[in-house]
């Protein structure tokens, strides 16, 4: 039995395994299968000043290596999110950190969703910014490919809340560095990534796109690599804490990213084909610990960041 | 609370009804007892990561007793064709009991169940736990899309059959097998399960007619558990546009067809 526990961003977590936004709902849909007590947190679905309906469908395909997603941020809207039972009432009796993913179509909404959020604080450790969804037409990409409107969102949040801040970031840049030096100089105690990645699939017997807004998010394991490679450049660029997810499918996969320098990792869309690997991440990290002698999860983080000599 | 489950479910049969259809056996106790007519199962495919989604299958029959579940499943594509090769004893990784089912059928007006293909499958249960037996109506492109006809029969229900092609039953479409039976028993309460423009169609037929009709809707999914809002169908609502997206695996997939709003 390894010490699993981590310090993220000063919220206690007894263990570094999230669910990643969109992937859990709000907790609830998946409570009757995994034991959300095991959990080191869970991640929400983002949440907008607005309600929004999201895209048309279908907004999911399989595709070799993972899957599309489209979703387009369907959710019920910031007030329904705090009045509801099943929304912010019910996170509030979550046995562990829930941390809450919130996106808007301009700067102002980002701090509309943060300040009421700010308000209704009780049971929330952290509010992730989701600056990189590619899938809704205005916001989202644009503010997480753009270094100033990145800064600006963070800042517009940071004036208004006291939680802790964990800054999604997009893959879609070249220089994942300076993003992640960006937000955190405008006031974010932590990042995130990857987000999925824009992407395409057709059918070509029907010549009609897979996927109804035609670009849509890949996900799961294809994107591993991907998301590895960025979140090694993003520890070198910054010291805050990084939740780090992209692909990952088991303790091994986990491990990769905690070597890379991620503090805590996420978990998406590998719930889907599986919920119990939650739990089989977290004990499968415990027995990798074990196996190899190590007696804390933090004594792997950004191991290869000291290897290169 | 719904109860759910993750379990691992040996098979006990795997064979081919005819054409392409299949009938899949595993032991799965503790989702057989939670069963409610119209629900389904999520099925892990194992080959990763040619597929990291689940696939569901609407749950045909149970035995509570012994653990028994049963589908009737189609070969359509890479991942039914994955399951209609695998052995009796191999494992499944499976979800179930998944979605809102089928209210019961009422015990004091006739009922009607409505369906196309292996929507077949989904009514079953209903038919088999009512207290007043269903006429059966069942559809399909031809004779050897028309499934379950005996184990409706064996139940004691009435079953009237419908193709395209006329190569079994009347020539036409099961809607209109549905026309004739509400001419017989006009107060019916309908239950219908099949391809989304025969259950339009029975919608519109129940609207014309004040009639009660609960459909089951198949849409693509991705988690089943209504937590990533892949499978959203509109349904109607207090909104401005005067629909909401609902989730078909966890606010359905049967839903009272009036409440649908259809394109
Ligand atoms: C609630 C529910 C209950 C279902 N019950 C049954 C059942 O009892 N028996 C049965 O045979 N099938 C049922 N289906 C459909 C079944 O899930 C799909 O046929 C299956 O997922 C296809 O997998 P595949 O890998 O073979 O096909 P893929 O390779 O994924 O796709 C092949 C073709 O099948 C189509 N397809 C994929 N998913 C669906 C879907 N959900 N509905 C219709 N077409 C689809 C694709 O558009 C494509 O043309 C049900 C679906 C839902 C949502
Ligand atoms: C269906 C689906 C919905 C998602 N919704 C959101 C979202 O609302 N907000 C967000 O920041 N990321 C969202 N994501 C991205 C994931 O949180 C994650 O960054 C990405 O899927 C990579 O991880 P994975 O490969 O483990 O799934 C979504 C992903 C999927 C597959
Ligand atoms: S398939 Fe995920 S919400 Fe229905």
């Amino acid at each position: 039995m390894a010490d699993l526990s981590i310090n993220f961003a000063g919220i206690a977590m007894r263990n570094p395994v999230v669910t990643a936004s969109g992937a859990f709902g709000y907790a609830k849909e998946y409570s009757n299968v995994v034991p959300l007590n095991r959990l080191g947190a869970v991640t929400v679905k983002g949440v907008s000043p607005f309600p929004s309906h999201g895209n048309p469908v279908p907004r999911t395909t399989e595709v070799y290596g993972g899957m599309l997603n489209a979703i387009g941020l369907q959710n019920p809207g910031i007030d329904k999110f705090i009045s509801d039972e099943n929304y912010l009432p019910y996170l509030r009796q979550v046995p562990c950190p829930v941390f809450v993913n919130i996106w808007g179509k301009t700067i102002e909404h980002y701090a509309e969703v943060a300040a009421r959020l700010e308000a209704e604080k009780k049971g929330i450790a952290a509010l992730e910014i989701n600056i990189s969804c590619p899938n809704i037409k205005e916001g989202g990409i644009a503010f997480g490919t753009d270094l100033k409107l990145a800064a600006a969102v963070v800042k517009a949040v940071r004036d208004v809340t006291t939680l802790p801040l964990i800054t999604k970031l997009s893959p879609n840049v070249t220089h994942i560095g300076d993003f992640a030096r960006s937000v955190v100089d405008a006031g974010s105690d932590a990042i995130s990534l990857i987000n999925t990645l824009p992407s395409m699939a057709i059918d070509i017997e029907t010549r009609s796109f897979r996927i109804a807004n035609r670009i849509a998010g890949l996900s799961g394991p294809g994107l591993k690599p991907v998301a590895v490679r960025m979140v090694f450049q993003a520890r070198e660029a910054v010291t805050v804490p990084i939740l780090g997810m992209g692909g990952i499918y088991s303790a091994a996969d986990a491990i990769e990213f905690l070597m890379a320098g991620a503090n805590a990792v996420a978990i998406g869309t590998a719930i889907f084909s599986n919920p119990g690997c939650l739990v089989e991440i977290i004990d499968g990290i415990d027995a990798w610990l074990d196996r190899h002698g190590i007696a804390n999860v933090n004594n792997i983080v950004g191991v290869m960041h000291q290897a290169q000599a | 609370m719904l109860e759910q489950y993750q379990i691992s479910a040996p098979i006990l049969h795997n064979q081919q009804l005819h054409g392409d259809y299949y009938q899949l056996d595993i032991t799965a106790p503790a989702i057989a007892r939670a069963a409610q007519p119209g629900q389904f199962i999520h099925v892990q495919l194992p080959a990763m990561p040619d597929h990291v989604l689940r696939r569901p299958f609407s749950i045909y029959d149970v035995n509570p007793t012994d653990g028994r579940l049963s589908i009737i499943y189609k070969v359509v594509g890479k991942g039914t064709e994955h399951i209609s090769v695998l052995k009796p004893g191999t494992k499944l990784d499976i979800l179930g009991p998944l979605g809102r089912g089928f209210s019961p059928l009422p015990g004091d007006i006739p009922s009607v169940i409505a369906a196309g293909g292996y929507g077949c499958a989904a009514t079953f249960l209903l038919a088999k736990r009512a207290r007043v037996l269903p006429t059966v109506l069942l559809g399909g492109r031809s004779a050897g899309d028309i499934l379950l006809q005996d184990a409706y029969e064996s139940l004691g229900c009435q079953v009237l059959v419908a193709t395209d092609d006329g190569s079994a039953g009347a020539k036409g479409l099961v809607t209109e097998l549905l026309e004739r039976v509400l001419y017989e028993a006009p107060n019916s309460w309908i239950a219908a399960c099949g391809p989304t423009p025969m259950l339009k169609a029975v919608g519109m037929i129940a609207e014309s007619r004040k009639l009660n009709a609960e459909i089951s809707l198949d849409r693509v999914m991705c988690c089943g558990m209504g937590a990533c809002f892949a499978c959203v169908i509109k349904r109607k609502a207090n909104t401005p546009e005067k629909w909401a997206y609902a989730r078909a695996c966890s606010d359905g997939p049967v839903f009272k067809a009036n409440d649908i709003w259809w394109d």
